[in-house]
C-alpha cells in the first residue's frame, strides 16, 4: 500500500459544480509526483482538496492506510500531511520566529527546537531573518520559510501549490532542488507546478490534468520525451 | 486646562481602549461589526452591581468610593461577561457564521444589542444606579489637574489590562494563534491552529475587557442600561482609528478618542462630546481606512 492513495475523487468549491472529476493516484514515501497541466485544469484544487481545504464530494483520500476525509483541515498536519499553498503562505505580519513557532506548536514541547533547529539548517537564510516580519522577506525567502513551516511538523507527505511561482529563475533551481532534499528524507511530495521543465527535472513521475481529469499520467523522464504530452498540454514546449 | 484635558480625556480613553479591543478582535477574526459589543459592558457594569451588592457593604479603601467588594464584582463580572458574550456566540453567530454572510451577522449583532438592552431595562428599569453614594474628592496632580483617586485607580487597572493583553497577544501561543487566525484563517487551519478555539478565546477575552470597562464607566459615571449603546460609538471609532485587527491600534484609538472627547467639552460645548468620535471616525475611513496601525481596511 501506499503512503498516500486517492482513488476517484470529485471535488469542487460549490455543490454539483466539480472541478476535479475523478482523480486517483498514488504516492509512496521518498517520492516526488508533479501534477501538471493547463490553467484551470484543476491542480491547485486537487492539491486543497488533499489538504482539507475544498470540500470533495465523491471519492477517497488516505493517507498510510486510514482515511482523511473526516479529517479536519487544521488536524492533517498531525495526521501526516503538510500543505504550502501557492499565495498568502506564511504570516506576514507576524516574525519569522512566530511562523516557525506556531508551525512547532502541534509538536511536543521537547521536539519544537530540534524541529525549528533542523528547519533553518535546510533554510540557513531563514536563521538571520528570525527577527524580520514575513512581509518583509524576499519571494525566494518566503516560499523556504512556507516549506519550513510545513516541515517542522515532520509530515509524512507534503502537498506544495506552485513553489515556484513569481520567483526569479535562479532561485526555482534552488526552491525545487529542496524539496528533492526533502524526498530525500522520506517525505512524500505532491508539487502543483506551471514550470514544466524544472519540475520535471526533480520529480520521479508526472501526472497531466486537463478538465479535471487525469490526461497522461507516468514517470517524470517518459513525459518529458512525449512529444505529443508537450504538445497538447505542456503549452507546445516540449521540456528538456 | 491642557493637563485637565489629558487627565479626563486618558481616563475615559483607557475605558474606550478596553472595550475596543474586543470589537477590533472580533472585526478582524470573523470579518464583521458586532453591535452588541457595548451591551458587554452594560451587563459587566451591572453583573458587578449585583456582586458587589451580594458581597455586602465595606469600607471604602483608603481615599476611593468602593472598597474590596468592588474589586471581586469586577473579576467575577468580567469572567460571566466573557461567559455571556461567548454563548452569545454560540446561541447565534456561530450558527450564522456557517452561511458566511456578513451582512446577516451584523444585523444579527444589532438585533442582539437591543434585546441585551431590552433585558436589563427590563431587569434592572431605566434609572441609574452608581457603585458607591460616596463623594470622591479630587487629587491636586499638578496646577490645573485634578482627579479623583477612583479615576486614577481605574486608569491605572484599565493600563495593567491593556498591558495584558497586549503581552498575551504578542507572547504566548494563544496570542499567536489569535494574529495568525485573524491575518490568514485557511493558513491557520494548515499549520494546525484550532480556528473555532481561537474564536472562543477571542468572544471570552472581549466580554471580559467590556465588562471592565463597563464597570470602570459605572465607578467614574454612573450605572444604567444606554451606557454600552452610548460607548458603541467612540469603541468603534478608536477600533477603525488604530486599524481594524489591531490591539495596540484599539488601545491607541482609545485614548486619541477619549481626549478628542475631552477637549471638545471646553472647546465646542459637552453637547458635541459624542459628535467628535463621528468626526474622528469619518475622517480616519476618508483619509486612511487601513487606520493607523495599519489593519484591516475597515
Amino acid at each position: 500500500m501506499s503512503l498516500l492513495e486517492v482513488r476517484d475523487l470529485v471535488a469542487g468549491y460549490e455543490p454539483g459544480l466539480p472541478i476535479v472529476r475523478g482523480v486517483g493516484f498514488a504516492l509512496d514515501a521518498g517520492e516526488i509526483l508533479v501534477l501538471l497541466g493547463p490553467n484551470g485544469a484543476g491542480k491547485s484544487t486537487l492539491a486543497r482538496a488533499v489538504a482539507g481545504l475544498v470540500p470533495v464530494a465523491e471519492g477517497t483520500v488516505m493517507l498510510g492506510g486510514g482515511s482523511l476525509l473526516a479529517v479536519p483541515a487544521h488536524r492533517r498536519i498531525g495526521a501526516g500531511l503538510g500543505f504550502v499553498p501557492q499565495s498568502g503562505n506564511v504570516f506576514a505580519a507576524l516574525t519569522v520566529a512566530e511562523n516557525l513557532a506556531i508551525a512547532a506548536a502541534v509538536l511536543p514541547r521537547a521536539a519544537r527546537a530540534g524541529r525549528i533547529a533542523a528547519a533553518l539548517a535546510l533554510f540557513p537564510d531563514l536563521a538571520a531573518a528570525r527577527g524580520r516580519a514575513a512581509g518583509l522577506l524576499s519571494g525566494g525567502q518566503r516560499q523556504m520559510l512556507a516549506i519550513a513551516r510545513a516541515l517542522i511538523p515532520a509530515p509524512r507527505v507534503m502537498a506544495l501549490d506552485e513553489p515556484s511561482a513569481g520567483l526569479a529563475p535562479k532561485l526555482v533551481g534552488t526552491v525545487l532542488a529542496k524539496l528533492r532534499e526533502i524526498a530525500a528524507g522520506g517525505v512524500a511530495v505532491l508539487l502543483v507546478e506551471q514550470n514544466v521543465r524544472a519540475a520535471l527535472a526533480v520529480a520521479d513521475r508526472a501526472m497531466v490534468l486537463v478538465e479535471g481529469r487525469v490526461a497522461h499520467a507516468g514517470t517524470a523522464a517518459a513525459l518529458r520525451d512525449d512529444p505529443r504530452v508537450a504538445a497538447l498540454y505542456l503549452g507546445g514546449v516540449r521540456a528538456a | 486646562m491642557i493637563g485637565q484635558i489629558l487627565i479626563d480625556g486618558i481616563t475615559s480613553g483607557a475605558m474606550i481602549g478596553l472595550g475596543a479591543i474586543g470589537l477590533t478582535l472580533t472585526c478582524g477574526l470573523l470579518r464583521f461589526a458586532n453591535f452588541a459589543q457595548g451591551e458587554f459592558a452594560t451587563w459587566g457594569a451591572y453583573f458587578a452591581l449585583l456582586i458587589a451588592g451580594a458581597l455586602g457593604g465595606a469600607a471604602p479603601l483608603g481615599p476611593l468610593t468602593f472598597g474590596w467588594p468592588l474589586l471581586a464584582a469586577l473579576l467575577i463580572s468580567m469572567g460571566l461577561t466573557a461567559l455571556l458574550a461567548w454563548s452569545l456566540d454560540a446561541v447565534l453567530f456561530r450558527r450564522l457564521r456557517r452561511h458566511g454572510n456578513a451582512i446577516v451577522l451584523v444585523i444579527a449583532s444589532f438585533g442582539a444589542s437591543l434585546a441585551l438592552r431590552s433585558a436589563v431595562e427590563f431587569l434592572f428599569g431605566p434609572e441609574p444606579y452608581y457603585y458607591s453614594r460616596d463623594i470622591a474628592m479630587t487629587l491636586r496632580l499638578a496646577p490645573g489637574m485634578r482627579a479623583t483617586a477612583d479615576q486614577l485607580v481605574v486608569l491605572a487597572l484599565a493600563l495593567v489590562l491593556m498591558l495584558a493583553m497586549h503581552l498575551l497577544l504578542a507572547r504566548t501561543p494563544l496570542g499567536r494563534a489569535m494574529r495568525a487566525v485573524s491575518e490568514n484563517p485557511d493558513l491557520a487551519r494548515l499549520a494546525g491552529i484550532d480556528a473555532a478555539r481561537v474564536v472562543r478565546a477571542t468572544w471570552l477575552l472581549g466580554g471580559a475587557l467590556a465588562a471592565a470597562a463597563g464597570v470602570f464607566l459605572g465607578v467614574t459615571v454612573q450605572v444604567r442600561p444606554a451606557m454600552g449603546f452610548e460607548l458603541l460609538l467612540p469603541l468603534f471609532a478608536a477600533a477603525i482609528l488604530g486599524g481594524i485587527g489591531s490591539v495596540p491600534g484599539a488601545m491607541v484609538g482609545g485614548l486619541v478618542i477619549g481626549i478628542a472627547e475631552a477637549a471638545a467639552v471646553p472647546l465646542a460645548g459637552a453637547q458635541y462630546r459624542a459628535a467628535v468620535a463621528f468626526v474622528v471616525m469619518l475622517a480616519m475611513l476618508l483619509v486612511r481606512p487601513r487606520g493607523l496601525f495599519g489593519g484591516r481596511a475597515a
